[in-house]
């Protein structure tokens, strides 16, 4: 397997130039990104996740440790050839057209003219605004900003997306109109770098991820491992009084919810033996699953244990 | 590859060109251009007899027998010497915004991205803003040298070459605004300390009196530091006004040693850039 993005023992110390004071921003993150993949790195606020894409970019330059972008360093002007990047806080020059931003910061990818004359009116339409490649950028609101500037980043097409909040300040509409895009790139082997707050956005797009706290990675894994539950739910609407005390007697928790009642057992086999004692008893059941963690409960569990 | 350097170089500078016209620096510049050289076509009368000048008529006011070439050549060093004090200023005031506003967040993160060097991107805009207050100059000095060329009959190529040294000491007071945007990403101070340094060169160019004037030998010596390290705009200006003139020029050292100070700071401005955590 290659790897879109690797890195290895990253270290960024910010230093005070009157106090000389130290900040780790990024300390020690070895983290590897497969090629194809949907990556989403999430943190809490100063967390180092922002410096960390910033080292990727070498808009920032790293103390310690190195990272590659597929097998360039980083640091050379070409490993940034294959990115388009999405700035979270991106203040794009307002003077700028819809149209003339994309040519321009095409240009500096080194797309020739009639390349960037022919993929502007493409990319326009992609994300919705094109009826708007004309009027300037200070005009835009803040999801079109957002849109249009998802658009710079696909531009030069890239093999691998970076997106700083994506979705920040856009409706539902236009989330679920940027999630498309977003997959039609991932079909097309587009590797996807997702930094975000968006927890559930995350979830509901990215395979991977990685939980980054006081510059470290707390956690890493893939979405459906780290959100999957280790028992079973039982839910009914009435048990008798009986069975309801030899099933809370097994069950490792019991809620009311609803209306219902909610067993919840450790295994499969004490699920289904409580399936079988309250069918013997006509009992309906409502619910029947794994139980499951949300990406948040994960999120919180893991920065709340480092 | 060289192709594409180009392609980014001319992205970079028509990007300048782009937000000159958007701040209305650009337009300013070519309406006072514009309006002075109306002026001299509309309202400035000459009628030249046999090479010398029977009369100038000026808003209805009429001087008789002026040498035709003194002339030409004084008001073409009154435009020079125009352009080399008050110009000066306005370029440096109107276009010292132009580069510390690439440091702004968000916007630097996204250039920095881009499969450029750094020094490529600072130096591409400072290219375009050179191009931006040369344009102007340009078009105002050969307007004027074809107004009077086609009027009298006159046609001096220092006055032409004055606008070269003007564009030279503009891009030499640049590299400061460049020096001191990148270490300071401010406007403001980048204007301040230009401006410092355009004010001192009258100053310092009067070394020899000041030498007299001065008590200590350290003193001195510090002068005499300063005198050759800072650019030599008032000592330029006097080289331009020889060659519109038409004087010979008896040291070109101003020009030397500011382009050689022009180097070192654009130099080092490159550098500090390329280090920059932003």
């Amino acid at each position: 397997m290659s790897f879109a993005i690797e890195t290895e023992g990253l270290v960024k110390i910010f230093r005070s130039f009157w106090s000389g004071k130290e900040v780790r921003a990024v300390d020690g993150i070895t983290l590897s990104v497969d090629e194809g993949s949907t990556f989403g790195l999430l943190g809490p606020n100063g967390a180092g996740k922002t410096t960390f894409v910033k080292l990727l970019l070498s808009c920032a330059h790293a103390t310690q440790g190195r990272a590659t972008i597929f097998g360039r360093d980083a640091r050379e002007p070409e490993a940034r050839r294959p990115i388009g990047y999405l700035p979270e806080n991106h203040r794009f020059p307002t003077y700028m057209t819809g149209a003339s931003m994309l040519d321009f910061y095409a240009a500096l990818s080194g797309m020739d003219g009639a390349a960037r004359r022919k993929r502007i009116p493409e990319l326009l339409s992609t994300v919705g605004l094109k009826d708007w490649g004309d009027t300037r950028l200070g005009k835009y609101s803040k999801g079109m900003l957002q849109r249009v500037g998802l658009a710079q980043a696909l531009m030069h097409e890239p093999r691998l997306l970076i997106l700083d909040e994506p979705t920040d300040g856009v409706d539902p509409i236009g989330r679920r109109q940027i999630r498309d895009i977003l997959h039609t790139l991932e079909q097309q082997g587009v590797t996807i770098f997702v930094n975000s707050h968006l927890l559930g956005e995350v979830e509901l797009f990215c395979r991977d991820v990685a939980i980054i706290h006081r510059g470290k990675v707390a956690l890493q894994g893939k979405v459906k491992d780290l959100t999957a539950g280790s028992g079973y739910r039982v839910a009914v609407d009435y048990v008798p009084e009986r069975l309801d005390q030899e099933l809370r007697s097994k069950a490792k928790a019991v809620a009311q919810r609803n209306g219902s009642i909610e067993f919840l057992f450790s295994n499969r086999e004490e699920a289904n033996q409580a399936v079988d004692l309250l069918r013997a008893q006509y009992c309906e059941i409502e619910e029947l699953g794994r139980t499951s963690s949300t990406l948040e409960d994960v999120f919180v569990r893991t920065v709340n244990e480092t | 590859m060289r192709l594409r350097s180009l392609l980014v170089t001319a992205a970079l500078v028509r990007d300048t060109f782009r937000e000159a016209f958007a701040r209305k620096i650009f337009w300013a510049f070519f309406g006072c251009s514009t309006a002075l050289i109306l002026f001299f076509i509309f309202i400035m009368k000459i009628d030249v007899v046999q090479g010398a000048i029977a009369t100038i008529s000026l808003f209805g006011n009429t001087s008789r027998g002026q040498d035709v070439q003194l002339l030409v050549r004084q008001v073409h060093a009154a435009i020079a010497a125009f352009l080399f004090t008050a110009g000066m200023f306005l370029a440096v005031f109107a276009s010292a915004g132009l580069i510390p506003a690439v440091f702004e967040p968000g916007r630097i993160e996204l250039l920095l991205s881009k499969p450029v060097e750094r020094y490529h991107i600072l130096l591409g805009r400072y290219v375009g803003n050179v191009l931006v207050i040369a344009a102007n100059i340009f078009y105002l000095v050969f307007a004027v040298w074809l107004i009077f060329g086609a009027k009298t009959g006159i046609w001096t190529v220092g006055f032409l070459w004055s606008s070269v040294l003007i564009v030279f000491i503009f891009s030499v007071l640049l590299t400061v605004v460049l020096l001191v945007g990148v270490l300071w990403e401010s406007a403001v101070v980048s204007t301040m300390v230009t401006f410092g340094i355009m004010m001192m060169s009258p100053i310092l160019a009067q070394q020899r009196i000041l030498e007299r004037l001065l008590t200590s030998e350290w003193s001195r010596n510090i002068m005499r530091f300063l005198y050759w390290v800072l650019p030599k705009v008032f000592d330029v200006g006097r080289i331009a006004r020889e060659l519109v003139l038409g004087n010979s020029i008896t040291s070109w050292m101003p020009i030397w040693s500011s382009a050689l100070f022009g180097v070192v700071i654009l130099s080092t401005g490159l550098f500090v850039f390329a280090r920059r955590n932003y």
